[in-house]
């Protein structure tokens, strides 16, 4: 394991401890992780970072014992937890770590399985059930049938055939099937997702299980199935649920798959829906629609106040995106004379300061034009005198008939 | 103003003479017979064209192919390139090398004595050059939607009305049978009385990210291409792709509007109004220059109680097109001659002497030229197409501002939103200035 990724779980783990100090309420998680085909030492700690972000969980992460390492050292106590989450492919646990989570499950525990977690296991039977659907590690006919939509139709298929594969990663639209589910609820229909393996031919139990969103499967990056196939489920399990992602494969810092806000929300809601059957949470300002990829790289979400310092440094040809969250933010107004004048006077202090490029105050005297008052006038009128911004600030004035 | 407009005044005359006699063509002398194309002067209409990229050349063909009277004498465009095309298309079509080419639409204007123009431009520049030319009297064939703002429009409409030119829309499904034959089964209440209608746009372009500035070619005049829009570097987008940049144009929405919402409101007998409240949602691109909305939903709701959805296809079952929904079933039109219903006894029906027939034309430019000759009103009259775009505009503010827009469709006014109305026009860069209202 590399330096760097060990200092970072022992430092999560002890933040970890200590918030759960600090936060009494909030819901104890336990990660597992520590084999997987994947680089779950760049994933476990995101998977931490988002979901103590929501200020509903503290999770700790737990490293099992390396591959053909001695199981039976590996015995969480789950009963402590109200959320378990699954950042593991690897050897089987010891008979009694089994039983100890399937109890742990039946009886009204929360679990997340995430991206390859649904490929391990294979020949548990319980396992499996949690999961709804598998991939890999042999899984054909007898792990259960193939469940996906064609034609917008729920299918499942018993036909024999191996379980799981993917096309090239690319980014994908993600398509909501149950909206009126507490995870969904208020998402859009449609989203594009972030660079990802698009999960496919998944099979299993698929016991009580509801597929929540989708995704088609083109041939356009190999090996297409040309299905929409699962992307968000929900299990339940004896009293327990479980919040199935198939989303998530990690790179170095997370990459677009784990930044997309549209991973990193439906993982929040679903590891909240997990614990409790509800979910709290606000769908966020910033979650993706189908016209483009919306990524968090530091995974928290970017509040007003850092847009409008980054649109002092606008800089058109590297990104407009501080924009677009600027014009999302007056639309999420929809008429607000409180935020609008809020958001107006903010707007106004980055249009007036000295750092701000031309660039910047040119966009900003767009929005203005229409979305101002009275209030951003005085300041507009003055930069009708300055060469580089006469026009937009003649445009504005004109607009706002003053 | 006499002196510049005497042939037209002829065409005028000898219109009126047609409709008042039934005068036949062969009563022309012979003699009279004109250059080229043999056009007796009498039946002439002498006719230019501005704006010559793929609409407006794709219109100067339509017209070419009519047996008609025309003839074509010049073209305007801001690049060379165009010019040298449609130059080469008229001479050709003229045999000779006359055509008259020009780069700015006001000299064109003033020193061409022109009984019609043919106008292609990309949306911002539509209020001032169909002003522009329905002030000098010249009838207009021009392009939807037939404007970028409301504002614009209002000027548009009453600078045609004033001068009582013919103005004919480019919106040419009128001048097809399935397109009429929908309209005129709604309208006569085959569907029943009609509930709700949707129209099914295309889906929008995605993103190109931001192309870095560039030199501009030497065919093109950049600063005449912007006229009266702000000002912003070249980026190798002009040309088709401004269809993309909500500085000239609305995208996909606005530039449909034109067909299949012109179509609803033709079925419906909303030509002459407009919805009182309106209400939706956009999706808009992330990052990089292009920023129309690639998917639109919106629903308008009218006096009478018909609502009207319009949102991009992909979302519809029926997909693209226009669909009336009545109480007793739906009819709905599509390109590829598609006219279907929730009934094939609905499309068997006849349409009784006494029920409402709607203008015929089959062929959308001929229509144009008849109309020159004839002075009747066109099939696709200027107020009917400012309602068309007026529903495309109304469903952008309330997509921008987030709000439900409360209109008043006779003032012509958004009700109670100050922000909401400052979206009704936007203003020219100087030197421009669009004439009032």
């Amino acid at each position: 394991m590399k330096k760097q990724y060990l200092l970072l779980i022992i430092t999560a783990v002890i933040l970890g401890l200590f918030s759960t100090c600090k936060n009494e309420t909030s819901y104890k998680t336990l990660i597992i992780t520590g084999q997987n085909n994947h680089n779950w030492q760049a994933s476990s700690p995101i998977l931490k970072q988002i979901l103590d972000e929501t200020g509903l969980f503290s999770s700790e992460i737990m490293i099992t014992p390396k591959t053909r390492g001695d199981m039976k050292t590996f015995n969480p106590d789950f009963s402590k937890y109200r959320l378990v989450v699954l950042d593991y492919n690897g050897d089987s646990w010891s008979e009694k770590t089994n039983n100890a989570f399937v109890d742990y499950v039946k009886n009204g525990g929360g679990v997340v399985i995430y991206h390859a977690a649904d490929n391990s296991f294979p020949a548990w039977k319980e396992y499996n059930e949690m999961t709804g659907l598998g991939g890999w590690g042999d899984r054909n006919q007898k792990s259960g049938p193939y469940v996906y939509y064609k034609n917008d139709q729920l299918v499942t298929d018993t036909s024999a055939g191996t379980g799981g594969t993917h096309g090239k990663r690319r980014e994908f639209i993600v398509r909501t099937r149950i909206t009126d589910h507490p995870i969904t609820k208020g998402l859009p229909s449609r989203w594009l997702h972030g660079t990802d393996e698009l999960y496919s031919l998944l099979r299993g139990p698929a016991k009580n299980m509801q597929i929540l969103a989708t995704a088609f499967a083109d041939s356009a990056a190999g090996g297409g199935t040309m299905r929409d196939e699962p992307m968000l489920m929900t299990i339940t399990y004896g009293k327990g649920r479980i919040f199935h992602t198939t989303m998530g494969h990690a790179d170095e810092g997370g990459g677009p798959s784990m930044q997309c806000v549209g991973f990193i929300t439906t993982l929040q809601r679903g590891a909240e829906w997990a614990v409790t059957g509800n979910v709290t949470q606000k769908v966020p300002w910033d979650f993706p629609s189908a016209a483009g990829v919306v990524l968090r790289p530091d995974f928290k979400e970017i509040t007003m106040d850092q847009v409008l310092s980054n649109i002092g440094g606008y800089d058109i040809v590297k990104s407009t995106k501080n924009f677009t969250y600027l014009q999302q933010k007056i639309r999420s107004l929809a008429g607000d004379e409180q935020g609008l004048s809020d958001l107006e006077k903010s707007m106004v202090k980055v249009l007036s300061s000295k750092r701000t490029t031309v660039e910047a105050k040119k966009l900003l005297l767009r929005e203005l034009s229409w979305m101002g008052s009275d209030y951003c006038v005085p300041v507009i009128k003055e930069l009708e005198s300055n060469v580089d911004l006469k026009d937009e600030a003649e445009f504005a004035l004109a607009r706002l008939k003053k | 103003m006499a002196n510049k407009s005497s042939r037209r005044d002829f065409v005028k005359k000898s219109a009126a003479l047609v409709a008042g006699t039934f005068v036949l063509p062969q009563i022309i002398p012979s003699t009279a017979f004109g250059m080229g194309r043999r056009i007796a002067p009498s039946d002439r209409i002498v006719i230019g064209s501005i704006g010559l990229g793929s609409q407006g050349t794709s219109n100067l063909n339509d017209f070419l192919k009519l047996k008609g009277p025309l003839q074509f004498v010049a073209v305007c465009d801001v690049d060379s390139k165009h010019l040298g095309n449609a130059k080469e298309i008229i001479d050709t079509a003229n045999k000779n090398k006359d055509c008259r080419i020009y780069g700015d639409y006001r000299e064109f204007l003033e020193k061409e004595k022109l009984d019609a123009v043919s106008i292609a431009l990309p949306d911002h520049w539509h209020g001032l050059i169909y002003s522009a030319a329905a002030n000098k009297g010249i009838n207009v064939y021009g392009e939807k939607p037939i404007c970028r703002t409301i504002n614009d429009g209002k000027v548009i409409v009453n600078a045609v009305k004033k001068n009582n030119i013919i103005w004919q829309t480019g919106s040419w499904q009128r001048s097809l049978f399935n397109f009429r034959r929908g309209a005129e089964l709604a309208i006569n209440g085959r569907v029943g009385k009609i509930k709700y209608i949707e129209v099914g746009l295309p889906d929008g372009n995605r993103g190109i990210g931001t192309p870095p500035v560039m030199p501009v070619p030497p065919d093109l005049n950049w600063e005449m291409w912007l006229g009266p829009a702000l000002k912003v570097p070249y980026r190798g987008v002009s040309h088709w792709d401004w269809r993309w940049i909500l500085d000239y144009s609305g995208g996909q929405l606005t530039d449909w509007a034109g067909h299949h919402i012109d179509i609803a409101n033709w079925g419906a007998g909303l030509e002459h109004t407009g919805p009182v409240e309106i209400a939706g949602a956009g999706v808009y691109p992330v990052d990089g220059i292009f920023n129309v909305p690639v998917e639109y939903d919106f629903l308008c709701k009218y006096a009478n109680g018909i609502e009207m959805r319009v949102v991009n296809a992909a979302r519809l079952p029926l997909g693209m097109g226009t669909t009336w929904h009545g109480d007793l079933g739906w009819v709905h039109v599509d390109r590829g001659d598609i006219i279907t219903a929730s009934d094939p006894k609905i499309l068997a029906e006849v349409i009784g002497e006494n029920e409402i027939h709607l203008y015929k034309s089959d062929n959308h430019w001929q229509n144009f030229v008849d109309c020159v000759k004839s002075k009747k009103p066109a099939i696709a009259p200027v107020e009917v197409a400012y309602r068309a775009i007026s529903i495309a505009l109304l469903g952008e503010i309330a997509m921008t501002t987030g709000q439900t827009i409360k209109w008043d469709p006779d003032k012509q006014e958004i009700i109670g939103n100050n922000r909401a109305s400052h979206l009704l026009s936007r203003p020219y860069r100087q030197p421009w200035t669009l004439p009032t209202v």
